[in-house]
């Protein structure tokens, strides 16, 4: 069945294989080894699982019913208004067994996190974990499967391992959910400065029309992209975030790039502010799949190559 | 083709979350309801054309603020270069009427040297059933701020077009009178593209020109 587990001897050629797209089958297990989740030694996968999930419900036990408590009620306010709003259009998101895991990932996450605590946008980086474990039990039609009827043990499982991998990720990035929103800042002003070296007739058309690229971009940094593509893409996206070094904090600012340098003929033909701003906020994306995010990521490889040493262009 | 506008006025939509901004400004724009929508993070831009006397449009752009207090930072930026703003409290959420104050206060501190012209809005009036604020005290809120208040419901449809052509109309004549000026390096009021002049016909060539043929 798999060649990551049977044949794959050490972490640096997994990545190597995963830049390009992870099989379906062997995601979940995948992404657990690249997030960093699960030890590269096989020997001590099993007991590493046991002791995370286990770790992950002693925090539930522990802390979870301080949401009602004066100095959580707001972080957990927060959290329990956005989660019905989460993949609005998706049904599998609006079952109260699937809303409650969410809920629950979130607020332990935000309280053991006080520096950023809970950031709109976070609630959407659970849903490809999520939705890459449930599918090791899943074979068809994900979007309308009855989460509840699985067994207890297994809605756990996914449960704890979509937590720990979202942890790891956002480690990586928390600047971008702290005061101020530091991490998001320096990223749009790198890709501002990227893309003025890459595409001056955009660079300038944005500036012509009073683009500022904080006003389209921002929502591609908080959110990786998320609101831009359909679901299968962000997971598509991630075997590469995952399988590159700083991929979430580094390389993403590539694919902003070239993903803003796909749509140039359609940017260069608006002719104003406001058609500029519509087009960039509603990117005809719809359609995409493996073949367009494959495209992309060689662009932005391409880039972040062709860019790596220029100076000073974006601090890390 | 640029459709022809008197002036261009930018306004801004705050108010805590979930209470409806982004919807109400969904029916005002596109004319329909979304029953969930995704949290909007940062701010986003919406665009329509209100006629607020027969042949006179003023071009409305929005813009649509996240009601998450970490996004402060960020829609902060936005005060300075509206003219108008639509402060939303929910009918339903007396915490959210509770903040109007503190919105007010934010706006304000942000916004020198200009100023806003706010409209205080009851969202959710179709949900009378649940109803926690009452009209009476929101209107006399709004009368202690200057503020006009009105009632709407995106779900419903009432009120929507009112509160957004009041608040229009209202700047309008702030303009007309004279009491706010267009301003180099201020993006809040924008003169238009005026019917019969060299400029409005120069704007006509240079798009014929750009045409795709």
């Amino acid at each position: 069945e798999c060649c990551v587990i049977q044949c794959v001897s050490s972490t640096e050629e997994l990545r190597k294989h995963s830049w390009s797209g992870i099989p379906r089958e062997v995601r979940p297990i995948t992404w657990r080894l690249l997030s960093g989740y699960l030890p590269a030694n096989k020997e001590r996968r099993e007991l590493v699982l046991k002791r995370k999930r286990e770790e992950y419900f002693g925090f539930i036990e522990q802390y979870y019913h301080s949401r009602t408590d004066e100095h959580y009620k707001d972080t957990y306010r927060q959290i329990h208004i956005d989660i019905p709003r989460t993949n609005p259009l998706i049904p599998l998101f609006q079952q109260p067994a699937v809303q409650e895991v969410f809920e629950r990932i979130l607020f332990i996450w935000a309280i053991r996190h006080p520096a950023s605590g809970y950031v709109q946008g976070i609630n959407d980086l659970v849903t490809p974990f999520f939705v890459v474990f449930l599918s090791e039990f899943v074979t068809e039609d994900m979007e309308n499967f009855e989460v509840a009827a699985l067994p207890l043990e297994t809605q756990r499982n996914i449960e704890a391992d979509s937590f720990w991998c979202m942890s790891k990720l956002l480690d990586g990035i928390q600047d971008n959910y702290t005061f101020a929103q530091p991490g998001i800042q320096n990223k749009v002003k790198a890709l501002e400065e990227l893309v003025s070296r890459i595409d001056e007739d955009v660079h300038n058309h944005f500036k012509k029309y009073e683009v500022e690229y904080l006003q389209f971009a921002f929502r591609w940094m908080n959110n990786l992209l998320m609101r831009e593509l359909p679901l299968r893409c962000t997971i598509r996206l991630w075997d590469t975030y995952q399988a590159e070094a700083e991929g979430f904090s580094h390389f993403h600012l590539y694919v902003c790039a070239a993903f803003l340098i796909e749509w140039r003929k359609e940017i260069l033909s608006m002719v104003d502010f406001q058609g500029l701003l519509m087009l960039l906020q509603n990117l005809p994306t719809i359609h995409w799949g493996n073949e367009e995010v494959g495209l992309l990521l060689a662009e932005a490889y391409r880039l972040k190559y062709m860019f790596a040493d220029a100076p000073s262009h974006y601090k890390r | 083709m640029e459709t022809i506008w008197l002036y261009q006025f930018r306004l801004i939509v705050i108010g805590d979350s979930t209470v409806g901004k982004s919807c109400l400004i969904r029916r005002f724009t596109e004319g329909r309801f979304a029953q969930v929508s995704d949290p909007t993070v940062g701010v986003d831009f919406f665009s329509r054309l209100v006629e607020i006397e027969p042949g006179k449009r003023i071009k409305l752009q929005i813009w649509d603020t996240a009601g998450q207090e970490r996004f402060r930072s960020i829609t902060r930026a936005y005060y300075r270069n509206s003219v108008g703003g639509l402060l939303l409290f929910d009918i339903t959420n007396r915490r959210s009427f509770q903040n109007v104050h503190n919105w007010l206060e934010e706006a304000q501190s942000h916004v020198q040297p200009h100023s806003i012209v706010f409209l205080l809005v009851g969202h959710k009036c179709d949900l009378e059933a649940q109803r926690q604020v009452t009209q009476q005290e929101a209107e006399k809120l709004a009368g202690a701020y200057g503020m006009r208040y009105v009632e709407t419901s995106a779900r419903d449809a009432i009120n929507v077009e009112k509160a957004f052509v009041d608040l229009t109309r209202d700047i309008f004549e702030l303009v007309r009178s004279g009491d706010i000026k267009i301003q180099d390096g201020w993006e809040g009021v924008k003169s238009g593209f005026v019917p019969n002049t060299v400029h409005s016909s120069e704007e006509v060539t240079k798009g014929g020109r750009q045409c795709f043929c």
